[in-house]
């Protein structure tokens, strides 16, 4: 097949296949972030971040200079960056067990000190590289391989929701929650991601996107149906909006 | 020459500041010199101590088992530090907030009292230098002065005027 | 002539890592070691420097690994309880062959233990200290002059093998003033290949420590070894006192080799034959020399504030050879000349 200048992959990825399930939202991430790079034309000034997680890995498909962070420690590893480099762009890719878990202090302390950086937080609900335990974004009821019976709120916990709880600190610039559900909130999700990458490059400060993402695999649900879950079920717990815009707190 | 000197007081009292001021002084004149102040949770609750090493010789503990001196600015400090002098030891005692204890080798000054009558009670410390170095030959007051200047640098020179009032007082006091 | 100055362990240990070229300092206060923080604070930022007290040592330590795979000298500090938490990245900067310093003024421990200086972190800096296959390099000053200047060698050595090194020192050196000769300023080499520095005119570069593939990992683990055994064969560092005659060797490292010299003076003043062999760098051990010296010496004498952990390196280097024995303290106490002394003295009564 012939690939038309329109389909052409962005020059920010690689053209290594991922590793992947069909239908898990990581690849249209990566996509997305690569997309920007493309736009804002920095494929040689930025610097990402790399998680522990199924996207540990988002390296081999990304197309410029990663560091690879231990689990929970990307936005200190990010911070480094930044602050041992500031004319860099640098970002941190994250899913929900690194971000809102083992790294909560990390991923406060960044957004709170205004750190300028962007950050990509890939919310399904679930751990997907471990083998499908329960994720500090887990629903109320979701099975997991440790929440065998539905997940419990009175043991374990509610959900978290981090677009909102990083809203109370003062200094991030930008934060909004989008959901990989359909044509229509992918859209929107590039549209996100792009922001987060431009407010980079103008020196704006802390960035959060936080991408509700399908994973089938751990979802126990087909593809299709993964992207329903996300579209219903997830948002109606997080819901899709811009929570900070140009450092303001906007209402719901 | 070798001269271990123990300064100990409440905080406040500016024990760590005279430390590192002779400690200072001392290495203008002696080849070898070590300051290890008391730290931490150790200082907390009101007390505060130092240990000054100045020695002809390598030091190799700067926390010395005995002491040449000792400069003793509160009673809690007597009561700690008193039991571990030597025949030896000279000690230097403000009999403003210590009971006065038999000794041979003791000086006496109320230093407390001579600092409120100068009319700054936080310059205690530095009359109690003045009576140190009356009964010790070690380190010149000239040097002492001097390394004051330079530890207080951009302080009032009121104040750093005054603290050398009171060491000279504390250096002329009859004994 | 170089200046002379009167500052504590702590700070001149931080006005040499200015003065080697650390561009980033991360840190987290933890007493004894909070003048060293303090002080990067106050000096770093108005010499260009970034400073960053960080929300916690796991953080320190990954801010560290960050600015250091941006390509410039960075390093972080703390004592026993926060050296334990920074051991997972500790790890990492290893795996993913990164340079950086961490200073350990170590403290009285287990657990939180208290603040009093000791040196019962030796097996976790020799040994490992996280998980897996590594090395550090350790070196251990004994003195305010050495605080300082092992603090550009932590610099150089960090850069010249791509690994973190470790200035192992305690509470005792930390905090203790004491005159020394301010070194000059050097600029470091720039020449970081590896660095991430934006993939404008080269391909990619990756920073990372995760080899699925196990013939990939196994190769990374075959290159570190090579890497250690090249720092055995070239970075031992001893001081030596007296050892050409004697029959009673002590070895110790930092504030229990300084109580050890005061012992070997005054036992040398009382006809006893000792001598001092004082580790600089502990790891690589100095193993071939007290091998050499176990072989002609009647006893060594390990003088250690901990529990038996030093000692072990020793007696694997003597081999046998003579008999060594454990002169201790624990929970904060430095051992003390007149102890080491007695020890001496008692030897020679058998």
């Amino acid at each position: 097949m012939t690939l038309t200048p329109h389909s052409r992959p962005p020059e920010a990825l690689t053209e290594k296949p991922t590793h992947y399930c069909p239908g898990c939202g990581h690849g249209i991430a990566h996509k997305l972030i690569a997309e920007a790079v493309d736009k804002l034309d920095i494929r040689g000034r930025v610097i990402g971040t790399a998680p522990v997680g199924c996207s540990v890995l988002a390296y081999f498909y990304m197309n410029f200079d990663v560091v690879e962070a231990a689990h929970g420690r990307t936005p200190a590893v990010a911070t480094g960056i930044k602050r041992a480099a500031p004319d860099k762009i640098v970002f941190a890719y994250q899913g929900d067990g690194d971000l809102a878990a083992i790294g909560t202090a990390e991923t406060i302390h960044a957004a709170n000190r205004g750190e300028h950086i962007a950050v990509f937080f890939i919310n399904n609900a679930v751990y997907g590289m471990t083998g499908g335990q329960m994720a500090p974004t887990t629903m109320e009821g979701q099975r997991t391989s440790t929440s065998p019976d539905g997940r419990d709120v009175e043991t374990m916990g509610p959900p978290i929701r981090m677009c909102e709880l990083l809203n109370t600190l003062d200094r991030p610039y930008y934060i909004e929650r989008v959901a990989i559900d359909g044509a229509a909130g992918v859209r929107k999700a590039r549209k996100a991601v792009h922001t987060a990458m431009q407010c980079q490059v103008e020196g704006k400060g802390y960035c959060f996107v936080e991408i509700l993402s399908p994973c089938p695999t751990y979802q126990r649900l087909s593809p299709v149906d993964a992207l329903g879950f996300v579209g219903e079920n997830m948002k109606s717990v997080f819901p899709t909006r811009v929570f900070r815009k140009n450092g303001e707190v906007v209402d719901a | 020459m070798l001269e271990r000197v123990l300064i100990a007081g409440s905080g406040g009292q500016g024990i760590l500041l005279i430390g590192r001021i002779l400690a200072r002084a001392g290495m203008l004149c002696v080849p070898h010199v070590t300051y290890f102040p008391a730290y931490g949770a150790e200082v907390r609750g009101g007390t505060s101590n130092c240990q000054i090493v100045l020695s002809d010789e390598e030091i190799h503990s700067p926390v010395p088992d005995q002491f040449e001196a000792m400069l003793i600015l509160n009673q809690e400090s007597a009561k700690r530090f008193l039991p571990r002098r030597s025949d030896t030891t000279r000690v230097v005692l403000n009999t403003s907030l210590c009971d006065v204890t038999d000794s041979d080798s003791l000086t006496t000054i109320p230093a407390t009292d001579i600092a409120n009558d100068l009319g700054e009670i936080r310059c205690a410390n530095f009359v109690m230098m003045g009576a140190y170095l009356a009964s010790s030959n070690c380190v010149p007051a000239e040097a002492l002065e001097e390394c004051i200047r330079m530890e207080l640098a951009g302080k009032p020179p009121a104040l750093i005027d005054l603290n050398i009032e009171a060491l000279e007082i504390g250096l002329n006091h009859e004994r | 002539m170089a200046e002379r100055v009167l500052m504590n362990g702590n700070t001149a240990l931080g006005e040499a890592a200015i003065r080697a070229g650390c561009d980033c300092y991360f840190g987290y206060p933890i007493t004894p070691q909070n003048e060293l923080t303090s002080y990067m604070a106050t000096y770093m930022p108005p010499n260009g420097r970034v400073f960053v007290q960080a929300e916690s040592e796991l953080a320190a330590i990954n801010m560290v690994y960050g600015a250091s795979a941006a390509g410039k000298r960075a390093m972080t500090s703390s004592s026993s309880p926060g050296i334990s938490l920074k051991q997972e990245g500790i790890s990492t900067l290893a795996g993913a062959e990164l340079p950086a310093v961490i200073v350990n003024v170590q403290r009285g421990g287990p657990g939180l233990g208290n603040i009093a200086p000791a040196q019962a972190d030796y097996f976790q800096a020799v040994k490992g200290g996280g998980h897996g296959d590594y090395r550090q390099i350790v070196l251990a000053p004994d003195s305010v002059q050495e605080m300082h200047d092992l603090t550009f060698d932590a610099f150089d050595l960090a850069d010249a093998y791509r690994g973190p090194v470790m200035i192992l020192t305690d509470g005792r050196l930390g905090q203790m003033m004491e005159p020394f000769e301010l070194r000059p300023a050097v600029t470091p080499g720039t020449d970081k290949p590896w660095a991430v520095t934006g993939a404008a005119e080269r391909d990619p570069n990756l920073v990372r420590s995760l080899y699925l593939v196990v013939e990939e990992l196994e190769q990374l683990n075959l290159r570190l070894q090579a890497k250690y055994r090249e720092i055995e064969s070239r970075e031992v560092r001893v001081e030596e006192r007296m050892t050409d005659d004697c029959d009673i060797l002590l070895v110790a490292y930092g504030s229990s080799a300084r109580a050890c010299k005061g012992a070997l003076n005054e036992a040398r003043a009382k006809g006893y034959k000792v001598g001092l062999l004082r580790p600089l760098t502990l790891w690589p051990f100095p193993s071939a020399r007290i091998r050499e010296l176990a072989a002609k010496v009647k006893t060594i004498i390990v003088v250690e504030m901990s529990a038996g952990q030093f000692i072990e390196d020793v007696q694997l280097a003597a081999e046998f050879q003579t008999e060594v024995l454990l002169e201790n303290r624990l929970g904060g106490f430095v051992p003390e000349q007149r102890d080491i002394l007695k020890r001496v003295e008692g030897l020679s009564k058998c």
